[in-house]
């Protein structure tokens, strides 16, 4: 969902856009503020005794933690997998192939995370690795395509003047291609955590932890409170790395570029 | 059971989910057209405004659709309400995005042209200005679209109705028969519905983006 776009590459995502350096710091202590506030207000509040089980400190932390492993390994995986081919793809044997794979990549698309969830949980087993594989597999597509427009959108004039001065492909590829089409490439990279936060609290339905769990037990239980802190903390954590997103995307991109 | 089978056996049922899944998102995406046009227009010649309404519409985007849906379960209970009320919310952000985008891309020249021959504020933008930008504001739609297809399979762990109904069932029925034909069904008639909407924007572009304008 979303965090998903159309067909036209002329969409980027929607994104908060940074201001100076003091709202730089002041959104990210908005959001650990409302998250603090949440886990104080359910320690100090009184609570019965299936609350007490969704809401212990240590319970909390623990699925927080697994919710960050979860995001962290599939976009780990995701990077792995979506950078190397991306640039495989727009080289010149292949560069054929692109129109293809990226309709394939709108197929995808169209594709609703739960199903492929909940699909990969029945055929294969239940678990960690195969809710981080479901992650991958739903925001693969997007990552790969941001990176395959990343680099078809540089300038074929600054890879012809590379060539010229004498540099290699791959002396093209790394000094000049990979630098231009960073910006785009991580802008693809904030999309796909923030995409991954949200796959992974659809991951509790299969079992792999995470703070979905508080909302799937919030729900079963009809505990409202356990229901509201698991959202609040998802909410949170997807912000945060949203932030953590805009800020790698401000430092890493080449300075000469903006 | 092969998955024919099951389709076949739950015909009615299945095209009655469809039709309902294909009729809730086509409902709220209107709602969200009609809103988030509106918001745009109101916004775009005031920047501050109208960075406040995309920034705000940035953070709640970044909010993931579970989340959301959660938090209105304990104000609107469970069933058609919070999943109506989610999916227009994040369809309308895109829509506002784009239509603010659109409308501040047309060219200034061309909307004094508009004022010069004697148009009105109004005029100009009916007449020049938001079909300038029309092509840009149906992007957003069918971004929104493609969207509320995927929040609307995830409402049905909330009650709500559609496609998503069949997805959330396969998992009840871990290691049973027709678990997997359920989820199956599911995920590939929801890529379908949206695909098929896809495909609907495409004439819908043919039909409205005036020739002139057309790439």
């Amino acid at each position: 969902m979303t965090l998903t776009e159309s067909a036209e590459p002329a969409t980027p995502a929607p994104e908060p856009r940074l201001g100076r350096s003091f709202w730089l710091a002041l959104s990210p202590l908005c959001y650990l503020a409302i998250g603090a506030a949440m886990i104080v207000y359910t320690q100090v509040t009184g609570l019965d005794s299936l609350e007490r089980n969704s809401l212990g400190l240590g319970f909390i932390v623990r699925r927080t933690w697994e919710h960050v492993e979860l995001v962290f390994f599939s976009t780990l995986l995701v990077l792995a997998i979506a950078l190397p081919l991306g640039v495989a793809l727009t080289r010149r044997g292949l560069r054929r192939a692109t129109p293809a794979v990226l309709a394939v990549v709108n197929l995808g698309q169209a594709t609703p995370a739960v199903g492929l969830v909940v699909l990969l949980a029945l055929v294969f087993r239940i678990g960690f690795w195969i809710a981080v594989a479901a992650l991958v597999a739903y925001s693969l597509l997007p990552a790969l395509r941001n990176t395959m427009v990343g680099l078809q959108q540089v300038d074929p004039h600054l890879v012809d003047a590379g060539r010229g001065i004498g540099m290699s492909a791959a002396g093209v590829l790394f000094k000049v291609e990979l630098p231009m089409a960073v910006p785009v490439i991580l802008s693809g990279v904030r999309t796909t955590l923030v995409l991954n936060v949200g796959t992974a609290s659809i991951a509790a339905f299969i079992g792999a932890g995470g703070l979905g769990d508080l909302i799937t037990a919030g729900v079963s239980t009809q505990r409202n409170l356990v229901l509201v802190t698991g959202c609040v903390l998802i909410a949170v954590l997807a912000l945060l790395l949203d932030w953590l997103g805009g800020v790698a995307q401000r430092y890493l991109s080449p300075k000469g570029l903006s | 059971m092969s998955l024919w089978e099951y389709i076949a056996d739950r015909r009615d049922l299945l095209l009655f989910e469809a039709v309902q899944h294909a009729s809730m998102v086509a409902q709220c995406v209107l709602i969200a057209a009609l809103a988030g046009v509106l918001a745009g227009v109101a916004t775009y010649r005031r920047p501050r405004l109208s960075g406040l309404a995309t920034s705000t519409a940035g953070v709640v985007f970044t909010v993931p659709s579970l989340a959301l849906l959660g938090l209105l379960i304990p104000v609107l209970g469970l069933g058609v309400a919070p999943s109506v009320v989610a999916i227009t919310i994040y369809a309308l952000l895109p829509i506002i995005r784009n239509t603010v985008v659109g409308l501040s891309g047309v060219d200034p020249a061309l909307v004094d042209a508009a004022r010069g021959i004697g148009m009105s504020r109004r005029r100009s933008l009916l007449r020049v200005e938001l079909p300038l930008a029309w092509p840009v504001i149906l992007i957003g739609i069918r971004v929104a679209t493609q969207l509320a297809m995927g929040i609307g399979a995830v409402a049905a762990y909330v009650s709500g109705p559609g496609l998503g109904e069949q997805i959330f069932s396969g998992l009840a029925r871990l290691g049973g028969a027709n678990a997997v034909n359920s989820a199956l069904t599911g995920t590939i008639g929801i890529a379908v519905l949206a695909l098929l909407f896809d495909a609907c924007y495409v004439l819908i572009g043919r039909l409205t983006i005036p020739g002139g304008v057309r790439a």
